[in-house]
């Protein structure tokens, strides 16, 4: 410790001067000769009554006097030292630990932010080998499960609380006696752990008799069974998408709900990219039966049931492979019989006769066919993806395809993965605990009583355990056991661990905090079960040890992969793979038949949810409220069905638009199963499909996610865990509220999202500006029009070093929302409820918006992000009676939300409506209390006791939130932005704190050089950062050469709603559509086009304001 | 009182007098008295003093009680608000103002009539106004009232409302005058002070009469306060005179400026459906329309139910009708030529926005408005219509309807469906946003109410003036020989 010298006093000793003999006699005279004459003023210092004592008495009064009144308005907080300050910690300023999300066979790699100790942010990690440092909605959301206030928070036995040392002895007994560990059955999530294989090793060796069983709701080992038995090999594919010509997707949702969907998006994205006009992209074929993010990004979308998905694999692979293997060919024949084939083609056959031209007697077959043409004009291009959903057949299908394409070790490639034991799923687990065979039984995470197939009736089996039942869980939720032990698990933020990526890559995992309950890891348990010693137990050790055996035992080693969050070069190495025709054949011939369905006998597929996973983020704010990239839904899942089959059953389900979405609630029966939904129209879905999205309907979940959707899984069966046929669906005459972000899908004709196919975009690459209203006079060339006020940012921007912008590539964008809940975690945005965003209150900076073109049958689906545009000429600003909304020099629309008194204007004035207004205090108001019509006053109510009215006198920040609630939200929250309170208007800043912080370090930085222009690519906003397609880039537009510079010089790019002069500083790239000129349903221009030339035709137009040259050009092209 | 029969007898009329008695113009052009039974002059103090000063009646108590209920409502519904904020009102994405615009901009347009009635009416000579202008006044300060709680308190914090005064404070920072809310505050703010200031000097004389009528010390003493020492000598009269005429010019300028503005707050927007220049006119028709509808409304009955059939005669009902027609006409005319516009514009956004209105999801509220403010006032030109009571009173409560609606129309449906499909929404009250308008009726009536019990509601001092006694040419009138009044 370096000691600080005290503060030198006057030296006492030494030589005294002194000025007379007066002063060394120290008379009174001199003294009042030194006051009088020397130092100006010196005598009032000692003078009590002069005016400046009376200033600094009266200063200091007013200074008491404020900080008593300063207590009316923010609460005192006391800032206490560090005993041992950590070292280079300064307060205030983030830090960022390398980790990574464990997810089920993979994980993501992140870089987190903490601040001040408590993690705040969750990013990708750009060093890792196969990210680009984005992340996916899920990654976002999962920040806030950690400060989730309803999760497990406590040691239980029996129920009762216990304290962590009983728990653990409990557990340490259970391993004692656990002896050869015959009865000691352990049931886990997947993982991708090397610590876990490992320790999974360890406790084969110790107990060699306990058994262990893996289950997961949402299962996607297919693709690695699948490939074992393709090649006979152990081997897991891994997909290239960027480097394929043609992708076609057998109901693989490879964007949306497969596994590392974000890494697919932005191989995908990659591949798709246009630079300039001549810039080649690839071409999507999807086959599925709901619409997916996949099919809604499709150039070319067959709509099928699930089960005549592989009918259409069969007939591409008629096309491709049939002739090469005989028993193959026989197989694949067999599958795609001209009854079958026929019978599909016919399903598709639109009741009204105006929308035919998609549909004639062998509509699927030419599709197929043509497909197939493309696919091989593309050998080794190509990809062929088939869907966890489907069966082992039609992955079979899809290899057998991409040998034949030769697309193996091109866009296919396949690392070894090592093969699971057999027979050791949860079905096998509940026969066991149903005979009696289970002693005792531990649950390693996971809820299977809500997810595991409703034959197995699991929350019986699992009380069936002869001993003893542990389980360590996040929540303690349905799979909660009454009679055991019960402990909490830790979040990923909270504990050491490791973790494979899909490359093979080692990514570590570490904590930013101490467990905040406690709470501990699969590897703990798993430790202690098999016997380590109690000083060994702990992860950290674990995974120590783990990493000797993969990077060596260096301490150097060590901390490199921690600081870089993963182990260099430890990717996954190709390997070398043949097809195993005889297997495939084997496995086509028995698979089972195609079951056409009919509305008395619907398939029934059931779907991971976009927003919850299968249940798992249920308790999670966020995703409960990003709208469903599809369709738009908040808060609870629906059963989606196709517009013919609605009219079929019977069904009024319209949205009138009305805000009061209510629809029938139908009861749907499978096998003598049934639960009861809303029922939903989902445009472009197969007819006599219903789609039931998983992860809702808990009956014991925390308080965001009660009353939330239905328990799909009550239908789930181990035979049939994604797709059943043989449903019906019958209404209950009962009427239920949805609450839904965007009702209208229709864009009107309006060229807000602008397309064209790629060769119209050959030929015509400025078609995007084409589309462009006539301009005011004055503004034709670009040039501003004369203001009656001139902008004092008109000078002001001469001279500011920077001038921020965004571009949107929305041929990139493919509607993920990874952007959105990233927003919301950087901007502290809050959650509003279910029936606050019925009121279209939402609070959300940034939103997708969707649109459907064409009919409701097959349409065209467009996403769109839109957020603040920052408008040069901003129309919100000029209307703000209380300057609230100004410009800053450097271009940026910039709210003061210290000043807004919110009269709202700002939003009426905003053509985008991107701004947003906190109705009530959402942040410190419970859902329950945000429920209307009659909302709780703080005059009449009371919390925890207390009356509100003197609560918030006591402390205005804390609300009406429970305290437990209270204490753990505002540690989410991104300190360096404000949390706005009620009556306020707030909308997207660019995360102008981001933009700040780099200007700020910029500055430091340059010094005396003066070079404070923040470098291209340090500020990244947190949409930008987290959108795996880099749709987004945000920069510097003053610096010709920047990225976003030279993205909105391209041909494409467009200002929405440009006639209205408000300049945006966030332009659009236009969307370029691939489609096949051969193919059955080819379209030459897409569909919102041909809605914009409808509406643009008109011949009320003609000679008027808006029919500019741009559109006789386009018919010219036609 | 007993009726009939001026208290005056007619002078005896000599041969050379006879002479000069200016003929009775023909029957058939003779303009109907503006007091008609040729009630005297001390009739008419007591006809209108009486008013302020006999027992309360039953029907006065009937009426105070609910609106005083309903005035509590309103400020309870007020509290509520601000107890948890704007959100228990109906607004939301797109449509971010909601009733509590359409009902501002709804009462300051009824509040119109009373200071066109007092102020352009006076300037033109119109005689007949003395008859209504100060029920109309009084109309016109209460309306404004209700109107200008609703622009505070839809406000998002309600208690920083006073940051839209021009006050120095800490933070250093001035109103933003560009804004038209701004504009709108010192509109609104003006027009209510000059409101109040016009009305109040020329209730001075009547509070005087008021005063010289009372007959405890409390009432001598309150109206003794508010006349300001009034005699009525020839040099108050003289200043009186001058002073009303200086504040009619003051206002005159304000009938027409103050809905011009609030119409900017429209207009200034770029949302089709509001940017529109035909805006400040037809806002200020509107005004007028509806400000007289509510003054027929209210009229209509008290002129009955007061026994002041004399004063307030069908005559000035009947001009008044006149004037519902022309300007509700106007009215019609700005409908039809912001169609207009919409379709020679080529604008297709605009273009939408009016076919919306007509054949969206808010036809319903469209066609209320075109059938209360265009077609219902095509019945006034029967004379028939206009001089039956009930029909005028029917007529008139559908204007007042028509008018909200119009406001209703301009706000929500503009805003429900613009720019960006995907923000397209609906817009739906809830209990709190209804049971607040409602409310400010209690607030109306509980203020029109406690105004007709204390003041004269009808100027004494000037519809003596256009007594034919007042006028010397008349038979009846004039100081005439060997006498005078």
């Amino acid at each position: 410790m370096k000691t600080i010298p005290p503060p030198c006093p006057v030296p006492e000793t030494g030589p005294k001067y002194w000025r007379s003999l007066d002063q060394l006699a120290e008379t009174p005279e001199f003294r009042q000769w030194a006051e009088r004459e020397f130092p100006a003023g010196a005598s009032e210092l000692t003078d009590p009554f002069t005016r400046r004592t009376f200033v600094k008495l009266m200063s200091a009064s007013f200074l008491l006097a404020g900080f008593g009144l300063s207590g009316c308005r923010k609460p005192e907080e006391k800032i206490y030292p560090f005993s041992k300050m950590p070292e280079n910690y300064v307060h205030g300023q983030p830090k960022y630990f390398a980790t990574a999300r464990p997810t089920r066979n993979s994980a993501v790699p992140l870089l987190a932010k903490s601040s001040d100790g408590r993690p705040t942010k969750l990013e990708g990690n750009p060093g890792h080998p196969d990210s680009n440092g984005s992340t996916d909605a899920f990654t976002q959301a999962s920040i806030l499960n950690l400060y989730d206030p309803d999760r497990a928070i406590r040691f239980a036995q029996n129920g009762n609380t216990v304290d962590a040392e009983t728990a653990l002895v409990a557990l340490q007994k259970i391993a004692s006696e656990a002896k050869d560990g015959t009865g000691l059955c352990i049931l886990a999530e997947q993982s991708s752990s090397p610590s876990r294989a490992r320790l999974q090793a360890a406790l084969k060796d110790k107990l060699p008799q306990s058994k262990w069983f893996v289950h997961e709701p949402v299962d996607f080992d297919i693709h690695r069974e699948a490939a074992t038995r393709a090649f006979g090999q152990s081997v897991t594919p891994y997909f290239k998408l960027d480097e394929a010509s043609v992708i076609v997707s057998l109901d693989c949702d490879f964007i949306g709900s497969e596994e590392d969907a974000y890494i697919n998006i932005r191989r995908f994205a990659k591949g798709r990219k246009l630079e300039r006009p001549d810039s080649s992209m690839s071409r999507l074929y999807s086959v599925e039966p709901l619409m997916t993010l996949t099919g809604m990004n499709a150039d070319h979308r067959l709509r099928i049931p699930a089960s005549g998905v592989i009918a259409i694999g069969a007939l591409l692979a008629q096309e491709i492979a049939g002739q090469s293997d005989g028993d193959l060919a026989k197989a694949i024949a067999s599958l795609a019989d001209d009854k079958t084939v026929g019978a599909l083609n016919d399903q598709l056959k639109p009741s009204d006769s105006k929308s035919e031209r998609k549909w004639s007697p062998d509509f699927i077959k030419k599709w197929a066919v043509e497909c197939a043409k493309d696919l091989l004009a593309n050998r080794g291009r190509s990809i062929v993806l088939a869907g966890y959903r489907q069966p082992l057949a039609v992955h079979l299908l899809a290899h057998a395809l991409n040998a034949a394409l030769g697309n193996i070790g091109n866009t296919v490639v396949f690392h070894a993965a090592p093969e699971p034991e057999k027979g050791r799923g949860i079905a096998d687990l509940a026969k066991a605990l149903t005979d009696g065979e289970v002693e005792t039984l531990v649950i390693l995470g996971g809820n299977p009583a809500y997810t595991a197939p409703a034959d197995l009736k699991w929350s019986e089996a699992q009380g069936k355990a002869r001993k003893n039942v542990v389980r360590l869980g996040y929540y303690e939720d349905e799979s909660f056991p009454a009679k055991g032990l019960s402990l909490p698990q830790a979040h990923f933020l909270e504990s050491w661990g490791d973790a494979r990526t899909s490359d093979g890559t080692v990514v570590s995992i570490q904590p930013l905090i101490e467990p905040l309950f406690g709470g501990l890891t699969d590897l703990e348990v798993l430790a202690t079960l098999a016997g380590f010693e109690k000083t060994k137990t702990a992860p950290y050790d674990i995974v120590r040890e783990t990493f000797k055996s993969l990077g060596g035992g260096g301490e150097e080693a060590w901390k490199q992969y921690l600081h870089d969050g993963f182990l260099a070069d430890s990717a996954a190495k190709p390997v070398t793979v043949r097809l195993n025709g005889s297997n495939v054949a084997s496995a086509l011939a028995s698979a089972e038949p195609v079951v056409v369905p009919a509305k008395d006998k619907l398939e029934v597929v059931f779907h991971r949810d976009y927003s919850v996973d299968d249940g798992r983020f249920n308790n999670n704010g966020w995703m409960q409220e990003l709208p469903d990239p599809v369709t738009k839904l908040t808060w609870e899942n629906v059963i989606l069905l196709s517009q013919k089959t609605a009219e079929d059953l019977g069904l009024n389900i319209v949205n009138y638009e009305n805000n009061q979405l209510k629809v029938p609630w139908v009861q749907v029966e499978l096998d003598g199963r049934t639960v009861e939904g809303p029922a939903w129209i989902q445009p472009g879905q197969a007819d006599n499909v219903i789609g039931l999205a998983l992860g809702y309907g808990r009956e014991k979940t925390g308080r965001v996610g009660l009353n939330s959707g239905y328990d799909a899984g009550k239908l789930r069966t181990t035979k049939a865990l994604h797709c059943a046929s043989g449903a019906k669906l019958k209404s209950t005459g009962v009427k239920h509220m949805l609450s839904i972000t965007q009702d209208h899908g229709s864009m009107e004709g309006r060229p807000i999202i602008r397309e064209a196919t790629l060769e119209e975009f050959r030929k015509n690459a400025d078609f995007a500006r084409k589309m462009d209203m006539e301009k005011p006079p004055g503004m034709v060339d670009g040039s501003a029009m004369k203001s009656l006020y001139p902008n004092p940012f008109d000078e002001a921007k001469k001279t500011a070093h920077h001038q921020w912008g965004m571009s949107i590539d929305l041929n990139s964008c493919v509607g993920c929302s990874a952007c959105m809940v990233a927003c919301q975690s950087e901007n502290n945005v809050p959650i509003v409820g279910k029936y606050q965003v019925a009121n279209n209150r939402e609070m959300h900076w940034l939103r997708l918006d969707r649109y459907y073109t064409g009919e409701v049958e097959d349409p065209q689906v467009i996403t769109q992000p839109m957020l603040c545009q920052h408008c040069e000429a901003a129309p919100c600003e000029n209307v703000c009676p209380v300057n609230a909304t100004s410009h800053d020099q450097e271009g940026l629309n910039v709210m003061t939300y210290n000043r807004c008194v919110g009269t709202r204007y700002c939003s009426n004035n905003c053509p985008y409506k991107v701004r947003r207004f906190n109705f009530f205090d959402y942040n410190r108001r419970t859902l329950e209390q945000l429920k209307g019509p009659v909302y709780t006053t703080p005059l009449l109510h009371k919390t925890e006791g207390e009356w509100d009215l003197a609560r918030w006198w006591r402390d205005p920040d804390r609300g009406t939130k429970p305290t437990d609630e209270w204490e753990l939200l505002k540690l989410v929250k991104n300190p360096d932005v404000t949390v706005r309170m009620r009556g306020v208007m707030e909308k997207c800043s660019f995360c102008l704190q981001r933009i700040e912080g780099a200007k700020i370090a910029q500055k430091v930085k340059a010094g005396a050089s003066g070079d404070v222009t923040v470098p291209e690519g340090t500020i990244k906003t947190a949409c930008q950062q987290a959108c795996p397609a880099e749709a987004i880039v945000f920069g510097n537009v003053a610096d010709p050469e920047s990225r976003v510079s030279v993205l909105k010089k391209q041909e494409r790019n467009y200002s929405v709603l440009d006639f209205l002069n408000t300049k945006p500083r966030t332009t659009y790239l236009a969307r370029v559509r691939n489609p096949n000129p051969a193919m059955p349903d080819a379209y030459t221009r897409p569909w919102s086009t041909e809605e914009f030339i409808k509406h643009n035709e008109n011949p009320s137009e003609e000679g008027g304001g808006h029919a500019e040259p741009a559109g006789a050009e386009k018919k010219g092209a036609a | 009182m007993s009726d009939a029969v001026a208290p005056f007898e007619m002078p005896p009329q000599t041969g050379r007098k006879q002479e000069l008695v200016v003929k009775a113009p023909p029957k058939a052009l003779e303009r109907e008295p503006l007091v008609t039974h040729q009630r005297s002059i001390g009739w008419l103090s007591d006809a209108i003093a009486g008013v302020a000063e006999g027992k309360t009646p039953k029907w006065w108590w009937m009426a105070f009680v609910p609106s005083v209920t309903l005035m509590t409502t309103c400020f309870t519904m007020i509290l509520y608000l601000m107890s948890i904020g704007v959100g228990v009102w109906g607004p939301g994405h797109p449509v971010m103002w909601g009733w509590a615009i359409v009902n501002f901009v709804w009462w300051i347009g009824i509040g119109h009539a009373g200071t066109l009635i007092s102020a352009i009416l006076f300037l033109l000579r119109q005689r007949w106004r003395t008859s209504i202008n100060r029920a109309a006044e009084a109309m016109t300060i209460f309306a404004v009232m209700c109107a200008g709680i609703f622009p505070l308190i839809h406000v998002g914090r309600i208690w920083f409302g006073w940051w839209l005064f021009p006050i120095p404070n800490m933070e250093g920072i001035w109103p933003q005058f560009r804004s038209p809310l701004m504009w709108d505050v010192f509109a609104v703010s003006t027009y209510f002070t000059v409101s109040v200031l016009f009305w109040y000097m020329g209730l001075i004389p009547d509070l005087a009469v008021m005063r010289d009528r009372s007959k405890t010390f409390i009432r001598k003493f309150a109206y003794g306060l508010f006349s300001l020492g009034w005699t009525g000598s020839n040099r108050h009269w003289s200043n009186y005179e001058k002073a009303y005429l200086i504040l009619a010019g003051l206002s005159t300028p304000l009938v027409l400026s103050v809905h011009s503005i609030v119409s900017m707050d429209f207009s200034v927007s770029q949302l089709p459906g509001w940017h529109t220049t035909i805006f400040p006119p037809y806002f200020v028709a509107g005004a007028v329309f509806s400000g007289f509808g509510m003054v027929l409304t209210l009229l209509v009955p008290l002129r009955r139910l007061l026994r002041l059939e004399d004063i307030i005669t069908v005559r000035h009902v009947e001009l008044m009708c006149k004037v519902t027609l022309a300007t509700g006409s106007i009215v019609g005319y700005a409908y039809a030529m912001e169609f207009f516009i919409a379709w020679y514009s080529g604008n297709p956004y605009e273009r939408y926005a009016f076919i919306n209105r007509a054949t969206g999801h808010y036809w319903w509220a469209y066609w209320t408005m075109i059938s209360c403010n265009v077609l219902v006032p095509q019945f006034f030109w029967f004379k028939k219509v206009r001089t039956n009571m009930i029909f005028v009173f029917v007529l008139s409560i559908l204007v007042n309807i028509g008018m909200w609606f119009e406001r209703f129309v301009i706000v929500v449906i503009s805003l429900h469906r613009e720019f960006l499909p995907s923000n397209w929404s609906y817009f739906r009250p809830t209990w709190v946003d209804i049971l607040t308008y409602l409310g400010t009726f209690g607030l109306f009536f509980t203020f029109f109410l406690l105004f007709l019990r204390f003041v004269p509601i009808i100027a004494i001092a000037e519809v003596k003036g256009v007594t034919p006694q007042a006028d010397p040419h008349h038979p009846l009138g004039g100081a005439k020989e060997g006498g005078h009044h």
